[in-house]
């Protein structure tokens, strides 16, 4: 059946046709682009399509069918002859830096870019197969996309969900494979990608197949929500062209109007992960059943449209996995909000209500090399490294200031004639022969700039509903042993064991010894022993 | 997954003093809660987890309690009060600034102190009128799950009309935790396992891991769910080598985001496991010769002992080290989790278990054995047909990212797990402190990249790719510094805050110890051949070029992939890319 797999989730062995590959040239400057053989932008190289990178051309022909993580030389291509950028070099050079700098800001529009070439008015038809020359300018990696690298190169669009702030919170809300988790306010879709890693557990479409013969399995999915129409459809087409149609379901529409229905169903929560402006509005949509009029700080119901949606003659629906505890994350940068949020948690039954804020720090590695070199090496701090160093230069200074004072002269030949440093030999020179990169103090610090604060997270649990009845149920089937101070025992007991935690484990021990036994004993018949395994340990399993 | 509490789960009780038991639920036993009183297990069976309960009063001659659920808005009522109060500042009288509930010490014009400072509070316990033995018999009493005690007590303090509203709710949450008789039923999985191990048993045994580096090693190595597709094996991947020295808790937070961390039963919606689960069926085939080892989402263990120490796994009904028919064998880590030492994995010839195969025996023979005897030739046989599968499969490399938190030298576990990995598999190292990733990111840094790449070291002449990417090192280069791209140290602390009507702040007391830091790369393949990278001829100073010369040292490990050959053809220009 070939289905079509996400690049995220499954990248094979090798990069692949129309699937995205991230292009690495530096940690903080990488590439994403889908990979085509033909350049349907008619961007007008013979090449087909080509990504242009400060290091150099790279037609795709070259990244196509490689195995990840491969070294790419540049390749020589004709930038300047095409279509409407005939004017030199001069003009091409500029693009190129500008587009360098575009992504440097993360402000890299490459849907406009492309739409921008689209406009070629006489686009030349790229020949097919054209002979590739690798050139010299310089050379990339292609790296498989990952949540993390799509996070540092994708286009940015709102403020972005960094690995940190994602990680902790997916951690938190529990998303495993298998969870349903709403996201509302998907922005830039850093946060719908981590997401849809970690909730994935199997294709839809995949799963019909012989999900008839073997037991249901749960399909973990995103329900992403966004309510500005642009980013919408930008991150439709992103999931879409990612291959995660199935995963991650995008819906257009403002949660705190609208709830969270999809179509009228359930999308049947386990997590949820809010980044919205006022998250308090969207908080009375999930509930277990029907809302309360929900009292805001000042005892009023802070929008009308909640009120509206209870007016609604339709069955109450509840976004909630009714059968699960319901872990809530939401993503707010300030304290007012989180007050507010949190004051609505309380009301609408969130326990476990907790407020953290992640701060990340990035390290810089380096040899701190310092001394005085006449030389003047590059990346050497000129100055003294020890006292001793200081003295012996002291001592020098005094000597020639001595000398000029009795002979009114200076000394000589201390004056050597002063050599670049930096030119490719000498640095070359001191890598290979001299081994800098060996020498100085290894240390460490915190890179210039640091995210200081990303947002406040709240968490919070909603858990299952439990009514009375279901705890009578409950009380039926575990009937309550109490303990009598007389020693008589209560009506319907048995073996009560009233243990501590150590005289608990001792019993426990005693009885693995025990079984392991008497599965030894039985040995060959591993039926016999998985059936008495499991009538001793759990007798009301079944029930 | 965690929706009823099962007979025989592991569940954690989290009391006022937010201190947590874990403990087992066996049904028809008690559960002791100390000081708080004991109730009967089968209480909190087939129960929502998550769930607030209260200790009732003991009825007479009872020793042990009954329990309640307390409903979420009872747990908050005083909070929401206050909230209200502070909404209608007319009700109690109270100048209270802005409707948030702060307030401030504020002076009126004829001195007339408007409101309450601690200004006139004596810091003494003695305010306190209750004496000891009262409280004793209030406790013994107990009534109201010790609501009525912590209401008596601040009736009797002295100086509580004194008291500001901020030290009052102060005063009472204290009371609170020691007095109240409260518990929340939590289940027990990896968030709660991390956290419980680190505050109140060994941290160290767990290299004092915390979540949120805990969920960056799992973000930072990529691992998910990544079962072959069905009617297409071979295509998943998803197999990740792992070096766990925290006794499990990697290899459990790994095989969380795998979905093979609960077993069936726990976890109805186990998304793999029906496959395996009727291939592996013991009943068909009472003596498997042949592994049934998952061949996708899997995770391999090397481990530093002759058996892996995985004691954590315990809590997920998971221990690894008991007889085969034993009960972990329906869990999925039986068949996705491959562990293998250290010397399984250098030397395989020198174990005895890989090595050497029980001298095969004929039908008839094995016919005429005593069962004693036959059940250790068989099991004999299924050991080493089980190592050699891991090691075989493990050599063979093809891995789709390697986690490790180890107290041992990371470029030492590199050495031997680079040319294991395929490319662009993601590489994640933890260590509590941050000496030895320096160390590492130093022996990938951009000088020392471009060092190699001018000049290789004699020893590699005329080797293949696949040779080169096992070479061992020297001296001057630990480990190939062209095999990965990208070397960065990062570290993540989450920072708890309070949240309550006007008293918002950062929490007030934590957990010092390790810092934790995350050490990351990415495996890559480097061209084959020379490469050039000399960058476009120019004598305008690129951004790079500037920077290096101003910064008074060599950029070191923090610098990227990129290009490699670092110098530029310009006169004063070195591009560190």
């Amino acid at each position: 059946m070939a289905p079509t797999t996400s690049p995220f989730l499954h990248p094979g062995p090798c990069s692949v046709e129309d699937k995205l590959a991230i292009i690495h040239l530096r940690r903080d400057l990488q590439l994403p682009t889908i990979l085509r053989q033909r350049d349907d932008d008619n961007e007008g190289y013979v090449e087909g399509k080509v990504v242009n990178t400060r290091f150099g051309s790279f037609p795709h022909s070259t990244l196509i069918g490689l195995p990840w993580g491969s070294q790419v030389r540049a390749s020589k291509v004709d930038t300047g002859s095409r279509g409407r950028r005939g004017k030199g070099d001069e003009k091409k050079r500029k693009r190129e830096e500008s587009e360098a700098a575009e992504i440097l800001t993360k402000r890299s529009k490459l849907a406009e870019t492309e739409d921008d070439d689209g406009e070629v008015s006489t686009p030349p038809t790229p020949k097919e197969g054209a002979e590739v020359v690798a050139a010299s300018s310089g050379f990339i990696h292609l790296l498989p996309p990952t949540p993390e690298n799509w996070t540092i190169s994708l286009p940015h669009r709102t403020q972005v969900v960094y690995t940190p702030d994602y990680s902790y919170i997916l951690h938190r809300l529990r998303a495993r494979p298998g969870t349903n988790i709403i996201e509302a306010g998907a922005g830039s879709g850093s946060f719908t990608h981590a997401s849809a890693r970690a909730v994935y557990s199997g294709y839809p479409e995949m799963g019909d197949v012989n999900g008839s013969t073997t037991k249901k399995r749960k399909r973990g999915k995103v329900w992403s929500f966004e309510f500005h129409e642009q980013r919408h459809m930008k991150l439709e087409k992103e999931i879409h062209d990612h291959g995660l149609d199935g995963i991650v379901q995008i819906t257009h529409r403002d949660v705190c109007e609208d709830g969270f229905l999809v179509n009228g169903e359930s999308p049947n929560a386990d997590a949820i992960f809010l980044d919205l402006p006022a998250p308090w509005l969207a908080l009375p949509h999930l509930t277990r059943s029907k809302p309360p009029p929900l009292k805001g700080p000042n005892g009023i119901a802070p929008t009308d449209s909640v009120s509206n949606g209870d007016a609604s003659p339709k069955p109450f629906v509840s976004p909630l996995n009714p059968s699960a505890p319901v872990h809530l994350c939401t993503f707010s940068p300030c304290i007012e909000q989180v007050q507010r949020t949190v004051s609505a948690m309380r009301q609408l039954g969130w326990v476990d209500i907790s407020m953290v804020e992640v701060s990340q720090k990035r390290f810089d590695i380096l040899r701190q090399r310092i001394g005085i070199d006449n030389g003047a090496q590059r990346g050497l701090q000129t100055s003294p490294a020890s006292v001793d160093e200081a003295l012996q230069r002291l001592v020098e200074v005094e000597g020639n200031l001595r000398n000029f004072h009795e002979q009114g002269e200076r000394t000589e030949g201390k004056k050597s004639e002063k050599i670049n440093p930096n030119n490719r030999e000498k640095i070359l020179e001191s890598l290979v022969e001299k081994k800098v990169y060996k020498e100085g103090r290894l240390v460490h610090r915190t890179e210039q700039e640091v995210k200081t604060h990303t947002s406040y997270l709240v968490f919070a649990v909603l858990p299952q509903e439990w009514s009375e009845e279901d705890e009578k149920r409950a009380r039926a089937e575990w009937p309550i042993k109490i303990r009598r101070e007389d020693g008589e025992k209560g009506a319907g007991e048995g073996e009560v064991i009233g243990m501590s935690r150590r005289q608990k484990k001792h019993a426990e021990r005693q009885a693995r010894i025990e079984k392991a036994a008497a599965d030894a004993e039985i040995g060959k018949a591993a039926v016999e022993v998985k059936e008495a395994s499991t009538a001793t340990e759990e007798p009301k399993a079944e029930q | 997954m965690h929706s009823l509490v099962k007979p025989n789960s592991w569940v954690a009780l989290r009391l006022p003093s937010d201190s947590m038991r874990v403990l087992q639920v066996v049904p028809n036993t008690t559960i002791s809660l100390g000081k708080y009183g004991s109730f009967s297990a089968n209480l909190i069976l087939s129960r929502p987890y998550n769930l607030t309960y209260e200790l009732l009063d003991r009825a007479p001659g009872a020793k042990d309690s009954d329990i309640r659920i307390v409903p979420a808005s009872e747990i908050h009522a005083d909070t929401i009060a206050e909230e209200q109060a502070a909404a209608n500042p007319s009700q109690n009288g109270e100048a209270i600034i802005g409707g948030d509930g702060v307030e401030f010490q504020l002076v009126g014009e004829n001195g007339e102190v408007v409101m309450r400072s601690n200004r006139e509070i004596i810091d003494d316990s003695a305010r306190q009128t209750l004496t000891m033995e009262e409280i004793e018999e209030l406790k013994r009493e107990g009534t109201g799950a010790g609501k009525d005690l912590i209401a008596k007590l601040m009736l009797s303090h002295t100086g509580i009309e004194q008291k500001t509203a901020f030290s009052l709710a102060k005063y009472k949450l204290l009371k609170t935790k020691k007095y109240l008789r409260r518990f929340t039923v939590l289940p027990v999985d990896v968030p709660l396992l991390t956290n419980w191990l680190r505050e109140e048993k060994d941290a160290t045994k767990t290299l004092e891991l915390r979540d949120e580096m805990l969920a960056l090693i799992g973000s930072w190595s990529n691992v998910h769910f990544a079962s072959d597709p069905e009617g297409t094996p071979g295509t998943g991947g998803g197999r990740w080598l792992v070096v766990d020295e925290t006794g499990g808790l990697l290899i459990a937070a790994m095989a969380e985001k795998m979905g093979i961390l609960y077993p069936e039963d726990d976890y109805s919606s186990n998304p793999d496991s029906s496959v395996e689960a009727e291939t592996e069926d013991p009943s068909k085939d009472p003596q498997p010769l042949e592994p049934n080892f998952a061949t996708s989402n899997t995770i391999t263990l090397v481990h530093t002992n002759a058996q892996p120490n995985l004691s954590l796994l315990t809590y997920f009904n998971y221990t690894p080290n008991a007889p085969p028919p034993h009960n972990s064998h329906k869990h999925p880590l039986a068949t996705h989790l491959l562990p293998l030492s250290w010397l399984q994995l250098i030397s395989p010839s020198q174990d005895t278990t890989y090595a050497c195969p029980p001298a095969p025996c004929t039908p008839a023979e094995i016919a005429a054995m005593k069962s004693g005897k036959r059940g250790t030739y068989f099991h004999k046989l299924r050991r080493h047909t089980r190592i050699k599968h891991i090691v075989d499969s493990t050599l063979a490399g093809g891995f789709d990212g390697l986690a490790v938190a180890s107290s041992m030298d990371p470029a030492s576990i590199l050495k031997h797990m680079i040319p294991l990995l395929r490319g662009g598999a993601p590489i994640a190292i933890y260590s509590p402190t941050i000496e030895p990733l320096v160390q590492l990111a130093d022996y990938y840094s951009t000088s020392r990249r471009t060092a190699f790449v001018q000049r290789p070291p004699a020893e590699l002449e005329g080797l293949s790719q696949d040779e080169i990417a096992k070479w061992l090192g020297n001296e001057d280069f630990p480990l190939n510094p062209t095999l990965v791209l990208g070397a960065s140290v990062q570290s993540a602390r989450v920072r708890p805050w309070q949240v309550l009507p006007g008293r918002t702040h950062p929490m007030m007391t934590g957990r010092g110890g390790a810092e934790g830091y995350l050490w990351t790369g990415v495996r890559v393949v480097p061209a084959e051949g020379r490469v050039e990278a000399r960058g476009k001829f120019t004598r305008k100073k690129t951004e790079a070029g500037n920077k290096a010369e101003k910064g008074d040292v060599i950029k070191g490990g923090n610098t990227e992939g990129g290009t490699e050959a670092v110098v530029d053809t310009g006169d004063t220009e070195m591009v560190v890319l």
